[in-house]
């Protein structure tokens, strides 16, 4: 008995030693930067109120920073005219570049084959990096978040992105990017609590000369599962002037 | 010069520290703040936007039901509202930005319970 022991001591220690074959697509997975948690744009972390943010997100067209074109500002000027207020139809999204500067925090899914990077509206992004280029542009046509097709340097993802519907369309007061806009962002995780890059925006249909944007991220623990379900409550009227609240669908009737 | 000029037109038209969301925060007057303490009746925790629906009497001493606009439910989550902080027969004093245009409704900008104490937590300081 006091032989049977060892034996099976040494066999178990045998077994232990012995690691299976190493799995390429773990150590594919063990060569990618981790950005896991969820992501807030600086200053844009909204109040219980939805509208309180410490500044302008940087792709709304009323960002002074963006050197429009004579045309382009001939016809934003036209718009203030009719609509001072820029008053803007209900969106169900941001869509992008929106989505990459706005209030809904994000979240980065990174694989070796693509980096997915959403928000709590569900706006998504495959950015490939499987070494795929764009389609031919007679295979491609815009969407409201473009095709996107990226890789690593180092520890920088640089995402090219490209047949972005003009973003106005989607959100009215986004800027007015044409659908030819070229777009390209530096990101690189920083510190374990912050990422930071810039996007460059190439559209010689509305803008004087490229323009950079900053794109920094703090990494928040106050949100839950990003959870934006249904669009079973939108109250929200027009008065022909203002949109406005309209009555809860179950308010009792007013008193006579 | 034309872009100077649409900077100016567009800071008085929007303001610099406002923002947008499922619509324009143009329907309300935020520089008004009217403070209402009434019985909460429903708390819809919704989509786009969630609600309060609060019986206020008014000065002939009839009730009336003010709708309280928030933002949605994500939003509130990460300021530590939860479905279950407000319910029905609550009584809540608020402070909202009222509707432009006047009406029962506005933009809720804080809430606080029977004792006074605050439900959420505060928003982060300004950089």
């Amino acid at each position: 008995m006091r032989r049977v022991v060892p034996l099976t001591v040494a066999l178990a220690l045998c077994a232990c030693t012995q690691r299976p074959p190493a799995d390429p697509r773990v150590e594919q997975f063990a060569a990618l930067p981790s950005w896991t948690g969820i992501w807030v744009a600086d200053g844009l972390e909204p109040g219980i109120d939805g509208f309180s943010l410490s500044r302008t997100p940087a792709f709304l067209v009323v960002n002074p920073d963006i050197p429009w074109n004579e045309a382009t500002t001939a016809k934003i000027q036209a718009e203030l005219a009719v609509n001072p207020d820029l008053q803007i139809p209900p969106a169900d999204g941001w869509g992008y570049p929106l989505m990459m500067d706005g209030a809904p925090p994000l979240q980065f899914l990174i694989t070796p084959e693509e980096t997915l990077i959403f928000n709590t509206y569900r706006d998504l992004r495959h950015v490939y990096t499987d070494g795929r280029m764009h389609p031919p542009a007679g295979d491609l046509w815009p969407t409201t978040w473009g095709n996107s097709v990226g890789r690593w340097e180092g520890d920088t993802l640089v995402i090219d992105t490209v047949a972005v519907r003009e973003p106005n369309k989607y959100f009215g007061i986004v800027a007015w990017f044409s659908d030819q806009a070229h777009y390209t962002e530096r990101l690189r995780r920083v510190a374990p609590d912050r990422i930071e890059g810039e996007m460059t925006v190439e559209d010689p249909a509305t803008l004087s000369r490229p323009w950079v944007a900053k794109l920094n991220y703090k990494r928040a623990d106050g949100w839950d599962r990003l959870i934006h379900d249904g669009y079973d409550n939108d109250r929200t009227g027009f008065d022909g002037d203002y949109y406005t609240i309209e009555p809860s669908a179950d308010a009792p009737p007013p008193a006579p | 010069m034309a872009r100077r000029h649409l900077a100016v037109l567009t800071a008085a038209a929007l303001g610099a520290s406002s923002a947008l969301a499922h619509h324009s925060p143009v329907m309300f007057d935020q520089t008004q703040r009217v403070t209402l303490t009434g019985t909460v009746r429903e708390f819809q925790w919704t989509n786009p936007h969630s609600y309060i629906q609060l019986v206020v009497k008014n000065d002939q001493g009839q009730d009336e039901e003010w709708s309280l606009e928030m933002a949605a439910p994500t939003y509130l989550y990460n300021r530590g509202w939860r479905p279950s902080s407000v319910k029905a027969g609550d009584a809540l004093t608020v402070t909202i930005a009222p509707l432009r245009k006047g009406g029962r409704g506005g933009l809720l900008l804080g809430a606080a319970n029977n004792d006074g104490k605050p439900i959420g937590t505060p928003a982060p300081p300004t950089p």
